[in-house]
């Protein structure tokens, strides 16, 4: 019998520890009102904690939590899943913004007075992400990031070595460094998403913008734009190492910053974690310039962070007040300085020296968004692109990309075209 | 008889409340998953019925029968070299030797490794350190990555799921080893019976049930292999070592297929059902003839 | 006998394991040395990744414990860990009894036990999104909720183990027990409870250490609410574009203290009870 008290009396211990582990979390407070962001970037967590404090310190009426939880993407997802929305959430310009767009998931800004102070081919980008055409805008851009080439920029000056405007440029560039006995590129294509860096890079300047929403409408096929893409993608793999997918991104982050290549064809992403490396490295960038007609080359440049006000926030007002002040000059300039991005508001920044390159495209407006924010991810472009680059067969590759796009946009393609008809008939 | 009522009665007590809890939080969620699966919900939002589209697409998807493939593949070639390695580790644990506590608790810890170590060291031995081997030996087959060949990847998973599972099945054949009395070996010794022998007509017979939760855990743990994939290959090369737990979870719930994954998962799971049916009803079968 | 076998050393045996033991000590090897190494310290190497680290500062292991905010989210793992595994080792091993001793006669207890068993196969991704909403609908969107599911998610694996268990223990001492008028129930405590300390154990081992190591049920149960657990907290060093491995590998070694002492301990229980359970 004692043994059986001893028994209950653990379990009804452990049954109480896990009662006191659930807790009460309810914070009920009068005439304050609550705003809550849910924002994907953990690496970015000091920076809003620090925002949180300094607007709750000015603020009486208005409480802000930001959270900055790990794998947030999945957070937010289960969140949705019932139905339990953040006020504002913090995401990226890819497909998952569409998605959100198409479920009638976020809310209309565009009476939003902060807008006006974006620049206007961020607020384009975005209009291009929607499936069909909505109206409204439904996120305000915080932050870009920007893709091309990163140079060890002591290696270039030591060695005369010019900023290639053209594609012949670069690879007479290349053939040059490689005559030193330096290796032109790394690539770290064992991680599969790394290979839709130089991909994309490419395809803003070859293939047209909405080269996915003319896919769509049935208007082209990638057979017909991506082949140029393709065979440049092939040739810039032949300047990197013997055998480029042996290494993941760590590995060819690593060998960049110890001085193995001249050159890595990634995004400016990818600096902190060289710099990790080699603290004293002196990186600088340029836009990979894949066409010989300087007029054809533009910047990859996409939303890294936006900030989204859902359907169910109950006080609009007090959201956009906190985007203000999110979207304060200085507090733009500490988040750049903090996470070496490039700001979408218009003025006067000071951006990180390893963008120096590509200072005139962002200047002037020059930028177009990655390519891969149209892929839906279920497809996996970025493999697709691997095994390519690993069997080297253009015509096959194309056929493929064709083939799985159909099947993987099947329900996109069905309501662009049911719009495109719609549409057509009203007119 | 009344007693045998009691002890019945008992039983029921039990089973009921933790079949009710089962079904609630296992069977339920399930029912709702393969409602889905006849869906093209996304994870969120609106979505429409579609039939058994999901289904029928499942079976013209080529990835989808190359992630079967390899997860099968590497299933059936994890089980056996685990099992063949924890069984002679356990019985040499179980022997009488040196420093037994260290040695247990040393071949215990890659089973605790997290799959960021595992997969950072064993992208680093497979990236430098094999093919560093492969050249100063001479031989050809080792000197460049076998990640970054298709026809080798998938073994190099094999080896690392091995290396990760053999700890958990050998404690589970210590405990089974320790359940065989001694007196079984005494009688063994008086007939003269030593290595081999002893362990194939005294130890293995005994031992049976914890084989039998073995090959079910591997077969299990393997075709559900998940975190190795992730951490070594995402899938590459050439999509060549996508499990199908990897495109379930990774299509499914990062992307934009959650339906369309659902399918998958309940095919999947009927699949993997068969095969440990199948597999408990020839061991169990073994277990009745010994 | 006993006594005179354990006291004859098997050297051959007991070298092979030594050596065996290279395959753990090299990569523990590799994940000490990076732990104590500065980022800067990384190199693509052979040399370089095996040397030793410049200076065997514990900075890494601070500034580890400080992200993840250590000592909270090790408490919360405990406290999480320990609760599974209590009630697992309680109602499963309960349920192991009742449906092990039931189902070579019975068929109701017969598809108990493979409808259990075949809950081990279900892929967890499928259940996720459903058990996100339906553990929101019934408030267990907290800690209760996640240690309830462990309870459930365990149920298969540690059924099979303990109705595998069962069939090398005797009927004949239950039976006895009944004789002397005890009930089924205390039977169970009484008698069959210990006698299946080594199992205990096991499960101990294999429960304990899956919650552990678990980051999926309380990140979407949770969903960022409340204190972090340690896996939950380790994902702090792996963002999109980069990964702290020196950090993460400091961390990675400080959640291995508790986990390999808690083996130990029940290591010994494992031999202990065979000795005392000798069954006569």
């Amino acid at each position: 019998m004692r043994r059986k008290n001893a028994i209950n009396a653990v379990l009804a211990a452990s049954l109480l520890a896990a009662a006191v582990l659930s807790g009460c979390s309810s914070g009920g407070n009068s005439g304050v009102t609550e705003i809550e962001i849910l924002q994907y970037k953990p690496e970015a967590a000091t920076y809003f904690q620090k925002v949180e404090d300094e607007f709750n310190a000015a603020h009486d009426n208005i409480h802000l939590t930001i959270s900055s939880p790990n794998d947030a993407s999945t957070i937010m997802r289960t969140r949705f899943v019932r139905e339990d929305y953040p006020d504002i959430i913090g995401i990226g310009g890819d497909i998952n913004y569409s998605y959100y767009v198409d479920a009638d998931i976020l809310a209309d800004v565009s009476d939003y007075a902060g807008l006006a102070d974006i620049n206007e081919a961020y607020i384009d980008i975005l209009e291009g992400l929607e499936i069909v055409p909505t109206e409204g805008t439904y996120g305000v851009p915080y932050v870009a990031n920007a893709a091309g080439i990163l140079y060890n920029r002591d290696m270039f000056e030591e060695h005369g070595w010019e900023i290639p405007q053209t594609w012949d440029e670069l690879i007479s560039l290349c053939g040059e460094i490689q005559e030193e006995g330096i290796l032109p590129f790394y690539f770290g294509f064992r991680d599969t998403w790394t290979c839709l860096a130089p991909w994309n890079a490419l395809a803003v300047c070859l293939a047209p913008a909405d080269t996915c929403k003319q896919v769509n409408a049935g208007e082209t096929t990638f057979t017909a734009e991506y082949r140029e893409t393709a065979e440049k993608c092939l040739e810039l793999v032949s300047y990197g190492p013997d055998d480029p997918f042996a290494y993941g991104y760590n590995d060819a982050c690593t060998a960049f910053a110890n001085g193995d290549s001249a050159m890595y064809p990634i995004g400016s992403y990818a600096v902190p974690q060289i710099l990790s490396v080699n603290p004293d490295m002196n990186i600088d960038s340029f836009p990979l310039p894949a066409s010989n007609d300087t007029a054809e080359n533009t910047l990859n440049s996409g939303v890294d962070l936006m900030f989204c006000v859902t359907a169910e926030c109950e006080n609009k007002e007090a959201a956009y007040e906190v985007l203000d002040f999110l979207l304060a000059d200085e507090n733009i300039q500490a988040y750049i300085d903090d996470q070496n991005a490039v700001p979408c508001k218009t003025g006067e920044f000071k951006l990180a020296s390893q963008l120096d390159g590509m200072l005139p495209f962002i200047e002037s407006g020059n930028m177009t968004d990655y390519q891969d924010h149209y892929y839906p991810s279920e497809m996996a472009a970025d493999a697709l692109i691997q095994t390519f680059l690993i069997n080297q067969n253009v015509d096959e590759f194309l056929n493929t990309f064709d083939t799985n796009w159909q099947r993987y946009n099947r329900d996109i393609i069905r309501q662009v075209q049911e719009y495109e008809e719609a549409n057509n008939t009203a007119e | 008889m009344k007693k045998l009522n009691d002890s019945k009665r008992t039983y029921m007590l039990i089973t009921i409340p933790i079949l009710a809890l089962f079904v609630c939080f296992n069977t339920i969620p399930l029912i709702r998953g393969v409602f889905y699966s006849f869906t093209n919900f996304k994870g969120f939002g609106s979505y429409d019925w579609v039939g058994f589209r999901n289904y029928i697409d499942l079976f013209t998807d080529s990835r989808i029968g190359g992630s079967y493939l390899f997860t099968i593949k590497l299933a059936i070639t994890a089980t056996i070299i685990t099992n063949v390695v924890s069984l002679i580790l356990a019985l040499g644990l179980n022997s009488s030797i040196k420093g037994k506590t260290f040695l247990r608790a040393a071949y215990f810890i890659p089973n605790v490794l997290g799959a960021l170590v595992v997969g950072y060291i064993f992208q680093y031995f497979f990236t430098y350190i094999l093919p560093g081997l492969g050249n100063a030996l001479g031989i050809e087959a080792l000197s460049s990555s076998m990640l970054s060949n298709s026809s080798t990847a998938w073994f190099s998973i094999v080896i690392v799921c091995a290396w990760q599972s053999i700890a958990m099945n050998t404690i589970i054949y210590i405990s089974g080893i320790q359940t065989v009395p001694e007196d079984v070996y005494e009688a063994g010794d008086l007939d003269g019976a030593t290595g081999w022998k002893k362990f194939r007509h005294l130890t293995f017979p005994l031992i049976i049930p914890f084989f039998t939760i073995n090959m079910v855990l591997c077969v299990k743990n393997f075709l559900m292999v998940f975190d190795q994939i992730v951490a070594m290959t995402s899938g590459g090369p050439e999509q060549s070592t996508e499990s199908i737990s990897y495109l379930i979870y990774k299509n499914g719930l990062s992307g934009g297929s959650f339906g369309y994954q659902s399918a998958n998962a309940v095919v999947f799971f009927i699949v993997i059902v068969a095969i440990s049916v199948a597999q408990m009803t020839i061991s169990g079968k073994k277990e009745e003839q010994l | 006998m006993y006594e005179k076998m354990k006291a004859k050393v098997n050297w051959p045996v007991t070298i092979l394991l030594f050596i065996g033991l290279i395959t753990v000590a090299f990569p523990l090897y590799m994940t000490i040395v990076i732990a104590f190494k500065q980022p800067s310290e990384m190199t693509n190497s052979i040399s370089g990744i095996l040397s030793l680290p410049n200076s065997w500062s514990l900075s890494n292991f601070a500034q580890a414990m400080e992200l993840t905010d250590f000592w909270r989210s090790l408490g919360t793992s405990l406290m999480v860990t320990a609760a599974a595994v209590i009630l697992s080792l309680l109602i499963h091993s309960l349920m192991g009894y009742a449906v092990g001793r039931n189902k070579a006669h019975s068929k109701w207890y017969n598809f108990v036990y493979l409808f259990i068993v075949s809950g081990m196969f279900v892929p967890f991704a499928i259940l996720m999104m459903p058990l996100a909403k339906q553990t929101a609908e019934m408030h267990l969107d907290n800690w209760f909720g996640v240690i309830l599911l462990y309870v459930v998610f365990y149920m298969p694996m540690n059924l099979l183990l303990y109705s595998g268990y069962l069939v090398n223990i005797p009927v004949a001492l239950e039976e006895a027990a009944r004789v002397d008028g005890a009930t089924t129930w205390r039977t169970f405590w009484r008698i069959i409870f210990p006698i299946m300390k080594p199992m205990h154990a096991t499960v101990a081992v294999i429960t304990a250490l899956a919650v552990w190591n678990d980051v999926m049920t309380p990140l979407i149960i949770m969903s960022g609410k409340g204190t972090n657990t340690l896996p939950l907290a380790q994902l702090t060093f792996q963002t999109q574009f980069g990964t702290n491995y020196n950090l993460a590998f400091a961390s990675y070694l400080l959640a291995l203290i508790p986990i390999i002492i808690f083996y130990v301990l029940c290591q010994k229980q494992i031999i202990n009870g065979v000795v005392n359970g000798a069954v006569k």
